[in-house]
């Protein structure tokens, strides 16, 4: 692996207004950094502030502080912005969770699958836009009978297959996936993280992988950050954090995963995460190389 | 806060209104006086024809016609703000006095329409919902697609040929009839056929919303918990999706009152009823300017007023902002 | 024990414009009392339609083609509208799959769950009903019942949504609980604590349960017996026990391979190839002979019967014939490989 960064956030935090007088610390002083070639996955439950995070980084939402370099552009900088503009655009694709929603229903697969190339004016290296979608689509395991074929005749497996080659076409360097497999059927789940891990593999771009499913997370990330309520409160390589979870939000989540075992899951006591208790600000220590927990204040004391 | 926040939105609110109307008076002023038509004519009558060049150029000076348009708007303006529109020319008093006279017969005529087509349009949308794609829901939505597309004023010569002049049952215009009076059966009978004009015109288009409406809150999810509660259908739809479908109903019907209103209008002036709409008609016909502004200028706040009633509603019924903003409180509290 | 809930040979098909689906095919399956029965499969493989087809809550595309459905040995297959709104709340009740969307936004929950007590006992008391308003917002976990209950749903969360929709399914004492998916659109943590306050009320009550789902985690946790559906038939039932150690049925073996929990440091996940079926056109034989790796010639000819295993465990494969070739299976033993 490469160990330069291709994407550095520092210190975002966003506000939602929800009325004039209720707004909502959507991402509070999130920081991370995503090396060349690395998976990194952000979990959390819903409403946790993962998905703005998301749109930070895909310039789609502007952070109310903070400050992300994606190879060393300031994305924010409208200056930076511009002068990069193509590039950003781009080798930053991004993949959402209800691919019913996200493709366009009018779209033939084939242009939906070309149209990134065609954006960003790249010549078909294969001849035709129509051949390039071909081969895409084969590397995704697409039949090419669906070329033709309009998002809503396909199923919710296919059309995650087709969002995948649609955002892999303009050959990105980093892929953000929102979610991309947690609207699908297990069996499927698990063929669409195995395509993705592979495709990975060929091409090497790096990932900011966003769920809420640990163990699907475990097996497709290199390291993984963990957010509770717009804070994260733990960060390392996916395997220590799962073998030596340290924050109590991380560890009621891991236990939370219902084991396929009868007789020991029955038994298995879950311990609850109380909201309550859980302060939102701490510090930040590494506990050993890479692995980052923020140590809860303790309080009353 | 709360308090200096709402007088805050209340004074955007009149502020666009004013602002509104205004533009609305410079419009139908400037397009009016660009018209083709002799505003003298309206006040003199025939004898315009037989006036010398001196006459005509000092009765429009005591009408005040001889002076560039924006000098005449802004005279009409300032006398305006302090509630003098000016007289009419043809009836040659106030205009106000004149509309203050036929206002009421708009307001019987278009108020019980408009009572007429709220109610009704939900008893049918219901009905055609509660009933959907059996034969009579299928009926009723045809029939209604028909009725919604034939213009008043034909509707309205077919029901006076019909029923006035073949059957002689009711009578074909007028308010009520010279000879009877006025009495309340004589205002009655003769409103019967304007009314069913203007409820036949415009009750499909807001039945059909109100089924459409319905059939969206009965493919819900918590009808299917509410019947599995052991609710009957007629309980959940009138008890769960009633309450559901009312207030985007309501908001609506603020927006429909403008249509109705023209509606009535057009009405109006097929059955020569003496309301509004003949007297809009009339007072643009003859270039009647003073009574014509004042006219728009009511209509208009009319118009303006009910789709801000309407924008207000939903500004206040937006289910994205009452779904988002408690729910974040609570997920603190509870589980 | 006696059997609470008898479905024999059911099937169910939507007649759509494009043809005929048939949602659920020959399903004979029974519950007994005080036990929860897990039914799993992908979507669209006929589990909801399943629950909704005892409820009669079907959509009127869907039709009952054939089959009987018997509870407490009262044949209700033939029951009109007027006699299932008694038995609905009073007989079995309904969990749905989003508790966003199945509480009435307009009326406050206190309400709601009153509305589904008074539906049973018309002439209950006003004192009495708030009481047992508040017994049963209790008995499902929510604090301040008296207070929350004056709430409307949008001031609730994904989870006491949940629990409200528990409460009103359980207001009055139903003996079936259809629960359709509870858990799916809910978040993680949340999940254990609604599969664990299920688990903790059905064995206070006794209520006997379906518990639909795609979740083979959260089918360990609670069941008792399992059900797997695939393309409208149920191709394997037993014990839960049974289906996690000893499943028979190459799709179940796929379904518990799939999950990335048992798939521990490991480089690639264990996946069934292909897709469901579409339901409209189901091809001849088994319908899952073309995503089963361990497909046999005849598979792709005649659909396997169900082959009796032990008493209580069946499985609809032609591996189980006595003539089919002998086949380790991919898992099973003790199940999770740890």
């Amino acid at each position: 692996m490469d160990d330069k960064i291709l994407l550095d956030a520092a210190h975002i935090s966003h506000v939602f207004p929800l009325t004039k007088k209720i707004a909502v610390r959507a991402v509070d002083d999130v920081s991370f950094q995503i090396r060349k070639g690395e998976i990194f996955g952000l979990i959390g439950e819903s409403g946790s502030g993962k998905s703005t995070i998301a749109r930070c980084v895909m310039n789609l939402c502007r952070p109310d502080s903070g400050r992300i370099l994606y190879r060393g552009i300031d994305i924010f900088d409208s200056k930076e912005f511009r002068a990069n503009k193509s590039l950003l655009q781009k080798s930053r694709q991004i993949i959402f969770q209800d691919s019913n929603s996200s493709l366009n229903q009018r779209m033939k697969v084939c242009d939906i699958i070309t149209e990134p190339m065609r954006i960003s004016r790249m010549t078909p290296a294969r001849g035709s836009y129509r051949e390039e979608a071909r081969t895409r689509m084969s590397h995704v395991g697409l039949d090419e009978r669906y070329l033709d074929q309009y998002p809503s005749q396909l199923s919710g497996g296919q059309r995650q297959r087709v969002a995948i080659a649609r955002a892999l076409s303009a050959e990105p360097e980093l892929l953000v996936a929102d979610e991309p497999i947690a609207s699908l059927d297990v069996p499927i789940q698990a063929q669409i993280a195995n395509l993705f891990r592979r495709l990975q593999r060929e091409h090497g771009f790096s990932v900011l992988f966003i769920g809420h499913d640990l163990a699907m997370a475990r097996f497709l990330c290199d390291r993984i950050g963990v957010m509770v309520r717009g804070r994260m409160v733990e960060s390392g390589p996916a395997g220590e954090l799962f073998d030596d979870p340290r924050h109590p939000y991380t560890k009621a989540l891991l236990s939370s995963i219902p084991i396929p075992d009868p007789i020991r899951e029955r038994g298995r006591k879950v311990p609850e995460f109380r909201e309550e208790e859980f302060s939102r600000d701490g510090e930040w220590e590494e506990i050993s190389p890479q692995h980052f927990v923020l140590q809860q204040r303790r309080r009353g004391l | 806060m709360r308090e200096s926040g709402r007088a805050l939105w209340l004074g955007k609110k009149v502020w666009s209104f004013l602002v509104s109307l205004l533009v609305l008076s410079v419009v139908v002023f400037w397009v009016s006086r660009l018209a083709p038509g002799d505003p003298l004519v309206s006040y003199y009558g025939d004898r315009v024809q037989k006036m010398s060049p001196q006459e005509r150029q000092w009765a429009q000076e005591k009408l005040g016609l001889d002076e560039p348009i924006p000098v005449q708007y802004l005279s009409w303006l300032r006398r305006g703000i302090q509630g003098d529109f000016g007289i009419s020319y043809k009836y040659k008093t106030d205009a106000l006095r004149v509309v203050r006279m036929r206002m009421g017969n708009t307001l019987v005529l278009g108020g019980l329409g408009f009572v007429l087509i709220f109610v009704l349009s939900i008893l049918l949308g219901v009905f055609c919902a509660w009933h959907e794609d059996s034969l009579g829901d299928r009926i009723i939505t045809g029939v209604g697609t028909v009725t919604s597309c034939i213009p008043e004023f034909w509707l309205s010569l077919v029901l006076i040929l019909v029923f006035s002049v073949f059957l002689g049952w009711l009578p074909s215009s007028g308010a009520y009839s010279v000879e009877k009076g006025g009495g309340f059966s004589d205002r009655a009978i003769h409103l019967i056929l304007p009314v069913t004009v203007v409820v036949i015109s415009h009750l499909w288009y807001y039945a059909y919303m109100m089924r459409n409406k319905i059939l969206e809150e009965v493919s819900m999810d918590y009808v299917l918990l509410a019947r599995s509660k052991g609710l009957g259908r007629g309980k959940v739809l009138f008890c769960h999706c009633l309450p559901g479908a009312l207030p985007s109903y309501l908001s609506m019907m603020a927006i429909s009152v403008p249509h109705v209103m023209g509606g009535t209008y057009i009405v109006e002036t097929v059955f020569s009823y003496p309301g509004l709409g003949t007297l809009a008609y009339e007072s643009a016909r003859y270039k009647d300017y003073n009574l014509l502004m004042l006219l728009s200028i009511l209509s208009g706040a009319v118009v303006i007023l009910c789709n801000m009633a309407a924008q207000a509603v939903n500004e206040k019924i937006d289910p994205r902002l009452k779904a988002r903003e408690p729910a974040k409180d609570w997920e603190v509290r509870g589980l | 024990m006696s059997n609470l809930l008898e479905i024999e040979h059911l099937s169910v098909s939507f007649f759509t414009p494009w043809g005929e689906v048939e949602a659920v095919r020959d399903v004979t399956v029974s519950l007994k009392k005080g036990e929860v029965l897990a039914i799993v499969g992908e979507s669209g493989c006929g589990k909801s339609v399943l629950c909704k087809s005892i409820m009669k809550l079907l959509p009127r595309t869907a039709k009952i083609k054939s089959g009987r459905i018997t509870v407490d040995g009262r044949d209700i297959t033939g029951c009109g509208e007027r006699e299932m709104c008694r038995l609905r709340g009073s007989l079995f009740s309904m969990i749905f799959q989003d508790p966003m969307t199945s509480l009435t936004p307009t009326i406050p929950v206190g309400a709601q769950i009153g509305e589904a007590v008074r539906a049973h006992h018309p002439r209950i008391g006003k004192a009495e009903l708030s009481a047992r308003v508040t017994e049963l917002m209790t008995l499902v976990g929510i604090r301040d019942p008296q207070e929350r209950g004056r709430q409307y749903p949008c001031h609730f969360s994904g989870g006491m949504r949940q629990r409200s929709v528990m409460a009103i399914a359980l207001a009055s004492d139903p003996a079936i609980l259809l629960a359709d998916e509870p858990t799916t659109a809910l978040d993680v943590t949340i999940q254990a604590q609604i599969l664990d306050l299920l688990r903790d009320i059905q064995k206070k009550l006794g209520t006997a349960t379906i518990f639909v789902t795609h979740d083979l985690g959260a089918v360990a946790r609670v069941a008792d017996r399992v059900a797997v559906m695939y393309a409208g038939k149920i191709v394997e039932i037993g014990t839960a026990e049974e289906i996690f150690y000893d499943p028979r049925h190459p799709y179940t073996w796929g379904l518990l391979k799939a999950l990335p929990a048992l798939t521990e440091g490991r480089d690639t996940l264990e996946t069934l190839p292909g897709m469901p079926p579409v339901l409209c056109d189901l091809p001849k034989g088994d319908a899952f002979a073309c995503r089963n790796p361990y497909a046999l010639d005849i598979d792709y000819e005649e659909e396997p019967p169900m082959f009796a295993v032990t008493d209580t465990h069946y499985a609809a494969t032609w591996l189980l014939d006595p003539r089919a070739p002998r086949i380790t299976p991919p898992i099973g033993g003790r199940g999770d490989g740890r």
